[in-house]
This record gives C-alpha cells, structure tokens and sequence, in this order.
C-alpha cells in the first residue's frame, strides 16, 4: 500500500485487499445456502454451481433427524426465560448505580466492568458443578438462571449508561408528589430508558440464541432438552456426514437470527457496536 | 478493572457521582442486589472455586470428592499433553493477536474513509458476527472435509498437489482451526474500530494530508496514537477470547486431534473435565489458564499505557 499520488484516494491496493476480505466472508454464506440444496456427489463435483433442484428435501430430513422442532422450541423457552430475567434484575441494578452516590455504588459499578473481562468459560466446571449440587443439572431452569447471570456485567453496565442520560429534575418532580423509589423506577426511568432496554434485548438474544458449549454441558444431549445449536452437530456422522443435510440444519437454526436482523438491521448493528464499546 | 474509564468519559460520570445532587439516597442500592446476587452465585462463585476444585479428585462426575493437595498439578506438569497444549495455544495467540488487531485497524480505517461502497462492506463484515458457534463449525466442517470447497478451489486453480484432508491432518488442524477464528474476527474488530475512528475530527486527517503524509502514515502515526487506548482494550478482550474460547470450535472441528495436534489448554479443561472426568486435573489446567490470562493482561495494559 504505497503512498497515493492523489490526496484522498485510497490506493486501488486498499480496495482490492479490502473487497477481497469481503469475498471470503461471503463465499462460506454462498457456499451454505447453495449447499443446502445439494447432495454430496453435487456439492463436492459442482462446489459453486447453482443447485439442480431447489426442493426442501435437505430441510425435511435435517428437521426430522436433528429433532429440530423440539429443539428449536428449548431455545426459544430458554432464550425467553434468560431474557425476561436478565431484564427483570439488571434494569434496578442499573436504576441504583445510576441513582446513587457514594462509595458502594461506586464499587458495585467496579465490580460489574471487572466482570467484563473475565471469560465465562473459565468457570464452566464449577457451574456445572453447582448445578449437581443443587439438584438442577440437566434443566432448563438452571441454565436460564446461568444465562441470565452471565450477562448481567454488559447489560447493567449498559443501563446505567442510558439512565445517567435522565435529567434528575423528572425524578424531583415526582418524589415531590410522592412517588416511591419503585414508582419512580417504573415510571420515570423505565420507559425513558426504552431505547437502552431494546439494545440490551437485542444483544443478549444473539449470546442466547447462539451459545453452545454451556449449553451442552449443562443440558446434556437429551433429545427432549436440548437446544438447536446443541442437536445440530447431531447431524455430523462418523462414517458418513450428508453435508446438504447438516447445511440445511444451519439454515434452520439461523432463521431466528436473520429475521431479527432483517427486521432490527440499524438496532442490531447499534447493539452490538454498543455492546463492545461500552466495555 | 479500569476498562469501562479508558474507553469512556470518567470525567463525566465522576462529577456526575461527585455532585451529590442526588446524594444520601444509598437505600436505592438495594435495587442491585438482586443482580448482585445473580452474578456472584453463578459466575464469581464458580470461578472463585476452580482453585479449590484443582485440589481435589473425583472418582465420578456424581461421587464425593477428596483432597488431593497439588497432586493435580504434578501430574499436569508431568503430562506431555499439557505441555503440548500450552504450545499450541501460544501458537494459536501469536497467529491471532499480531495478524487480527492491525489488520482489523487499518480496515477499519479504510472504512472511515467511506469509498464506494463502505457501506455495503460494513453489513458484510457484521454478518460473521450474528452466525453461532456450531453453524460457524459446520459450515467450515464442510468447507475443509477431504472433498470439501476448499480443496475444490485448489484443484480447480491447479494446485491438485496441495488437496488435504485439512481438519484431520496432524500438519494443518490447528492452523485450519486458527484460520477459522481469524476469518469472521478480523471483520467484525474492524466494524468495532471505526466506530472509534469516525469519533475522530477528520480536520486532522486534512491536515496529515496537505503536510503530504500517505494513508499508511495517517493509520499508524496519527489514528492509532488517537485510539491507542481503545485498540489496547480490544487487544486485551481479543487475548482473553483467544486464550479462553477456542474449546467449543476445537470440540466441534477437530475434537483436539488428530492425536493432540489441535488441542489448545482451553480443550484440555473441556476435555479432561468432560470427555475423560479428570475433574481435577482440568481445573489445575483452569488455574493455569486463569494466570495466563492475568499476566497477559497486565502485560497488554502495560503496553498500553499512554505515556501521561
């Protein structure tokens, strides 16, 4: 990339090293979608042609042999319950530190973008442990709990950033008229931080939706527990893997995460740029 | 611990903190008890424990431990697996910190220019970002199997010599499983960087330009002093990933083989504690993980710092 002649151009180098990155990010998406429509003899002798027929067979199988309906209805009962808990007990974490002054709030915040840094896998055996000793191993109740938690440094961190953005005048106003802490938070800072909670929502359905070693852990294997992503690599045989089929398993288990995507693009993107820079 | 005032306003939110206008309220605080709670039960609880873990033997993953004092350790240090792990994770790191992080950036800072086009590169480079794990696995399981797409590629571009069974070749599975994490990260760190770099006033890039200073100059001699704070914290996030995630892409593409070739000390905590229920013996190798991580970082921050 040698100094450009021209002042603001980029060097045709730059577009080229650029765009080409590019390709390899999108010839694996191309290759999937083809792919799921073909089997093996096609994918292998025509990689990149357009497949012969578009008929849904890969799908039909990929969903009977992975047990994907099942699957798919977990990871929508556990995405939602590590959702609605995560919200629940993050949105007044974050109403405190935001609210509060002194030493312990302080602390609390310290304590949350510490936990920003330290990697969940590093606690997996243990977790696994406590959930034996507790008597909730292998259930969804457990990893909701485990999910929930696991996010709460980013999500609370995040909230107290959008509820600094209140102006403290709204809240005087209405202690003056006698609204309690609860009423205040519920509300006032609440709904004015709408916005945030969407972009917490947003944030935390990908790390849900899309988590997997945890979930094999604690979940286990079984068919009637287990989530999309777990019975997915189901589809991987040790002496004969159709790759049409186990690709179409791909497909169906992304359909959740592209609809949101197509539906939230801006807010998706936002979420996850603000996810990363906040930390 | 000082990550969220590096790459934020402190000042700001200190003040704020400072002002006691809405002092005397500590009551509130109770409100973040229930997350408090949450955390420390599932997350520090857990970790906290891995020391006290690494010290004791189960027979079954559901029968009472017993104290075993450092005899974990020395039969970890004792264990070529261990010491081949260690290398292969210290490979995995210097293919992945040294390569992602600039080239992240300077992409990065090709998108801030907004040529033709940037804004369509940029949604390219996010979708990586939303494909989970065991897609992401399955689909590179696909790419690399022995009459996959990319021995495809090389035999359609002549390069017949160079077809591998890729994922299960001791010479290439870890560089094949190294290339996998690079492939959506280099993108995603860059969509990350230029929100930082868009922060920048462009005047200053103007200025750079009319002195006559080429784009590899304005990247390194001006942007990165500019987001040198941020690019450290992305470079300690980026090791603490690398050093501790790899397990779930490893079990799922190469389960650590063939033989050991692939196996990372993230692997072999999965896999002692899950495939072989040497519970102890992958919380030792936990330890070690979790001292790696801490040095490394306050190495990364020493680097970092900004000469003030």
């Amino acid at each position: 990339m040698a100094r450009t002649k021209s002042r603001t151009r980029l060097s045709p180098v730059s577009h080229i090293l650029a765009w080409a990155y590019g390709l390899l990010l999108v010839i694996p998406l191309y290759f999937l979608v083809i792919s799921s429509f073909k089997d093996n003899t096609e994918i292998f002798s025509e990689p990149f042609a357009l497949p012969r027929s578009w008929l849904p067979d890969n799908f039909v199988a990929a969903w009977e042999t992975a047990v994907l309906g099942p699957g798919l209805l977990n990871s929508a009962l556990i995405t939602g319950g590590a959702e609605l808990v995560s919200i629940l007990v993050a949105v007044p974490a974050a109403f405190a530190i935001a609210r509060s002054t002194g030493v312990l709030s302080a602390l609390t915040e310290r304590f949350f973008a510490a936990g920003l840094l330290i990697p969940a896998f590093a606690a997996l055996v243990p977790t696994m442990l406590l959930a034996i000793a507790v008597g909730l191993f292998q259930t969804r109740e457990f990893l909701v709990l485990f999910l929930a938690a696991s996010v709460m440094p980013l999500s609370v961190l995040l909230l107290t950033q959008f509820m600094r953005t209140i102006p403290p005048e709204l809240e005087e106003s209405a202690s003056m008229d006698g609204a309690g802490t609860g009423r205040i938070l519920m509300s006032i800072y609440a709904p004015l931080t709408m916005p945030g909670i969407a972009t917490v929502l947003i944030l935390n359905f990908l790390t849900f939706w899309n988590e997997y070693l945890f979930t094999l852990s604690l979940l286990g294997p079984d068919v009637t527990l287990r989530t999309s992503q777990v019975a997915l690599p189901g589809l991987v045989s040790q002496g004969y893997t159709e790759y049409g089929i186990l690709l179409a398993g791909c497909l169906i288990t992304m359909v959740p995460v592209y609809l949101v995507y197509i539906l939230l693009q801006r807010h998706v993107e936002g979420a996850l740029l603000q996810g990363a820079i906040k930390s | 611990m000082n990550v969220s005032s590096t790459s934020l306003a402190p000042g700001r939110v200190r003040a704020r903190a400072r002002s006691g206008r809405r002092g005397r309220r500590s009551a509130v605080l109770l409100f973040a008890l229930p997350a408090l709670v949450l955390y420390t039960v599932f997350t520090i609880g857990p970790m906290a424990s891995v020391f006290v873990v690494s010290t004791r033997e189960w027979t079954s993953i559901i029968s009472p431990s017993s104290f075993v004092g450092l005899a974990n350790y020395k039969r970890m240090l004792a264990d070529d697996v261990f010491w081949q792990a260690c290398i292969n994770t210290l490979i995995q790191l210097a293919a992945i910190i040294p390569v992602m992080l600039p080239l992240s950036f300077m992409l990065a800072y090709y998108l801030t220019r907004k040529p033709a086009g940037h804004q369509v590169l940029r949604v390219i480079l996010f979708t990586p970002a939303l494909i989970s794990l065991a897609a992401k696995s399955m689909i590179f399981l696909a790419i690399f199997a022995p009459s996959g797409l990319f021995n495809a590629v090389l035999s359609a571009v002549g390069l017949a010599d160079f077809e591998l069974p890729w994922l299960a070749d001791p010479h290439t599975a870890l560089v094949t499983v190294i290339a996998v994490e690079l492939w959506g990260g280099i993108g995603y760190t860059a969509v990350l960087f230029a929100a930082r770099l868009g922060s920048i006033d462009p005047e200053v890039f103007e200025a750079a330009q009319l002195d006559g200073a080429g784009h590899l100059r304005q990247i390194w001699q001006i942007a990165y002093p500019i987001a040198r704070d941020y690019f450290g914290v992305l470079t300690m996030l980026e090791f603490v990933g690398v050093l501790f995630s790899s397990a779930g892409t490893i079990l799922l593409l190469t389960r650590g083989g063939p033989g050991y070739a692939s196996t990372t000390l993230s692997y072999l905590v999965y896999s002692k504690a899950f495939l072989t229920f040497q519970i102890g013996y992958s919380q030792a190798v936990g330890v070690v993980l979790f001292v790696l991580g801490v040095l490394g970082i306050v190495v990364i921050r020493r680097a970092f710092r900004t000469e003030s």
